[in-house]
């Protein structure tokens, strides 16, 4: 129920049934008992028609004419039924129709009282009977009582019920899945900014777009404005952070080279090499520390997706012409459309130091090979591969390599503490850094950073 | 052959200007970025030496200027700032090494010797011509596997015609670039000296060395050896 979509339609949907399941109970309440009530009346109409019809012999009985005005009591099986009963419950007379059917005898009502009951046949045809217990003066002056009871089959008003209903239902249905479909559509048109806004982040996420378009309800304006400003003062701070570095890189290097450069001028052995060893060490703690990863998974807004193939070119251009007298050759093996989803100089630092190590260990040959982690070149992961004719790295000493800052070969300097960047650079994307051996004899040093 | 330090901090191009007259080179300063690129547009330069860092105009858009301006004299960055974004950034506009402070001042004069004899088509340090070997990282000058002393000036031309080798160079243009401050532009003083130096290296004339092409300047005319 995380979506808004789901929960509006879920709640619109419980309240339509619940309103329609109440209005469906009330209009058929009401068609039932209206339906009933005529039902009695017509009932009692037929009751009256035969205390009409009823003549007192001379016997000191009734009788009723074989035809009554009802055609359907003469009709056997018609569903109306009649009966007389004398004082002793024996019948006295019964229609035609109630030929072969026993009408159930049911209690006698008081004198005078008509008296409705819902009761049934043998064969369990449901009946709506009426009695009304009369004392029928006689000729001879004398009262007897009798029961009239007339009964009529339910069968007819129960299919006509359960018409109502199935129509009652079909139709509610019909309304209800009428309604519900609407209320998705406008559901759907009105969510529309919502989703739109989500999307434009997913599109911020994945580095394809700078900002949010903007376009949106007035409702949404002022989020999607401070969303901007948020992505803004993001970057800035991001900015702001590397130019603070960039500062305090040149502050501090430049004093520091000047130093050199006035030891260089004094000349007095000893003292000037321990001096410079201290330079050495202030500069490496300086260098490792502003190499540090740009950007961390958190800052997902600052990303980028970087076109690996053209950032490398430009890599490689550059160190084609600092090892312009060793003249090494450097294959590149990527795709034109495969992108990386970070900041674009961790990916430079990450790329830059890899070759540049190689090119500086190689014979002839270097092979850097850039892959997307999984078979999706968009999914912004990537295996970084670099592979050199070099002499390669003994599988005792890169564990050490790879620890912060360490130094295998003091006369190659910055070896270590470009590896160690890159470690830590890769290892804020989530990925790692291996050194195995290439095909091409040498070290290769593999960067895998999966998608996020 | 003249070059050009652009560094603001006075104590870090002040010795690294010493260091390199000490080299043998002529040297220009400029503290900030705008002299900077007046000295690298309107001067005779044969190789820059860049902060990236500098007030009033960035070493980025130095060299940018410079390379759009025609220029194609080497260019060495130097930066503080070494995350590979800035080098390949530099590189792209048209540095082609960087020198990451704080540097050894050799490690600069290494470079900067090394781009100059790229720039003038040579592969390692070593230039060998015929019988005559030129070892720029050493200064110093062999024939026939026998070392020539030479004064610093003598030097400096001999090495200036041999990373040109096979080029004509003007009197002008060896004025211009041999000598700290330009005076005398028309003096004899390079005929003369060009004179000293023949005897010195071919004192039987039996190679010619250094060719002169009348009214047009002087070629060093030996074909260039395996190395370059």
């Amino acid at each position: 129920m995380s979506s808004l979509n789901a929960r509006l339609l879920i709640s619109v949907s419980v309240l339509l049934l619940f309103f329609f399941g109440v209005t469906i109970v009330v209009l058929d309440t009401a068609f039932r008992s209206a339906g009933e009530q005529a039902q009695a009346d017509i009932l009692d109409g037929h009751l009256m028609a035969i205390l009409a019809a009823a003549e007192a012999t001379d016997t000191g009985g009734l009788e009723l004419p074989a035809d009554l005005q009802e055609p359907r009591f003469g009709a056997i099986g018609s569903g109306l039924y009649a009966e007389l009963r004398g004082d002793q419950g024996d019948p006295v007379w019964r229609s035609r129709s109630a030929l072969g059917i026993e009408i159930p005898t049911g209690e006698s009502p008081a004198s005078g009282v008509r008296q409705f009951l819902n009761e049934s046949l043998a064969d369990g045809t449901p009946v709506l009977t009426l009695s009304l217990a009369v004392q029928w003066e006689l000729p001879d002056g004398n009262y007897r009582p009798f029961v009239f009871k007339v009964a009529e089959s339910l069968d007819s008003f129960n299919a006509q019920i359960a018409q109502f209903r199935r129509q009652l239902f079909g139709w509610f249905a019909a309304v209800a899945l009428i309604m519900l479909l609407s209320i998705s559509v406008l559901l759907r048109r009105l969510l529309r900014p919502l989703r739109q806004i989500e999307n434009e982040i997913g599109e911020i996420e994945q580095g394809e777009r700078a900002f949010l378009s903007g376009q949106f309800p007035t409702e949404l304006t002022g989020v999607a404005r401070n969303m901007n400003v948020l992505i803004n003062s993001e970057r800035a701070r991001s900015d702001r952070y590397r130019v603070t570095l960039d500062n305090l890189a040149h502050s501090l290097k430049t004093p520091l080279a000047a130093m050199r450069a006035l030891l260089n001028q004094g000349k007095s052995g000893d003292f000037a090499d321990r001096f410079n060893e201290q330079i050495d060490r202030m500069d490496e703690i300086v260098r490792y520390q502003l190499r540090k990863p740009a950007a961390s998974q958190a800052e997902n807004l600052v990303l980028t997706l970087i076109p690996v193939k053209q950032e490398v070119a430009r890599l490689v251009e550059g160190l084609n012409k600092v090892y312009h007298d060793k003249e090494p050759k450097i294959e590149t093996v990527i795709d034109n459309d495969t992108r990386f989803r970070g900041d674009s100089g961790d990916f430079l630092e990450i790329a830059g130091n890899l070759l540049d190590n190689a090119c500086k260990w190689c014979e002839r040959r270097v092979r850097i090979t850039v892959r997307p982690s999984s078979g999706n070149k968009l999914d912004g992961g990537m295996n970084l591969f670099v592979a050199d004719d070099g002499p390669g790295i003994p599988v005792e000493d890169a564990d050490a390599l790879l620890q912060r800052g360490t130094r295998l070969d003091e006369s190659t300097p910055g070896h270590g503490i470009g590896l160690a960047v890159v470690k830590e650079i890769a290892e804020s994307y989530g990925g790692k850094l291996e050194i195995a051996r290439s095909d091409l004899g040498g070290a290769e040093l593999r960067v895998t950073i999966p998608a996020s | 052959m003249r070059l050009l330090v652009i560094e603001d901090d006075a104590i870090l191009r002040e010795s690294l200007a010493a260091k390199l007259k000490e080299g043998g080179f002529a040297v220009e300063q400029a503290a900030d970025g705008r002299e900077g690129l007046y000295f690298a547009l309107e001067y005779p330069i044969d190789l820059a030496i860049v902060d990236l860092g500098l007030p009033e105009m960035s070493g980025l858009e130095i060299i940018r200027e410079v390379r759009e301006q025609g220029k194609t004299y080497p260019i060495l960055i130097l930066t503080a700032r070494d995350r590979w974004e800035d080098k390949v950034d530099g590189l792209d506009a048209g540095a082609d090494d960087y020198v990451v402070k704080p540097f050894h001042v050799e490690e600069v004069t290494a470079r900067v010797n090394a781009l100059l004899r790229r720039s003038g088509g040579w592969a390692s340090s070593l230039m060998t011509a015929g019988p005559v070997k030129l070892d720029m990282s050493r200064q110093e000058l062999m024939v026939n596997e026998v070392a020539i002393e030479l004064t610093s000036f003598e030097y400096k031309i001999i090495e200036y015609l041999m990373v040109r080798a096979g080029q004509v160079i003007s009197k002008t243009e060896l004025t211009e670039r041999l000598y700290d401050q330009d005076f005398e532009r028309d003096s004899n003083v390079i005929e003369v000296f060009i004179g000293r130096l023949r005897k010195k290296i071919d004192p039987d004339n039996t190679i010619n060395p250094i060719e002169t092409l009348r009214g047009r300047g002087y070629r060093f005319a030996l074909e260039r050896g395996p190395s370059g």
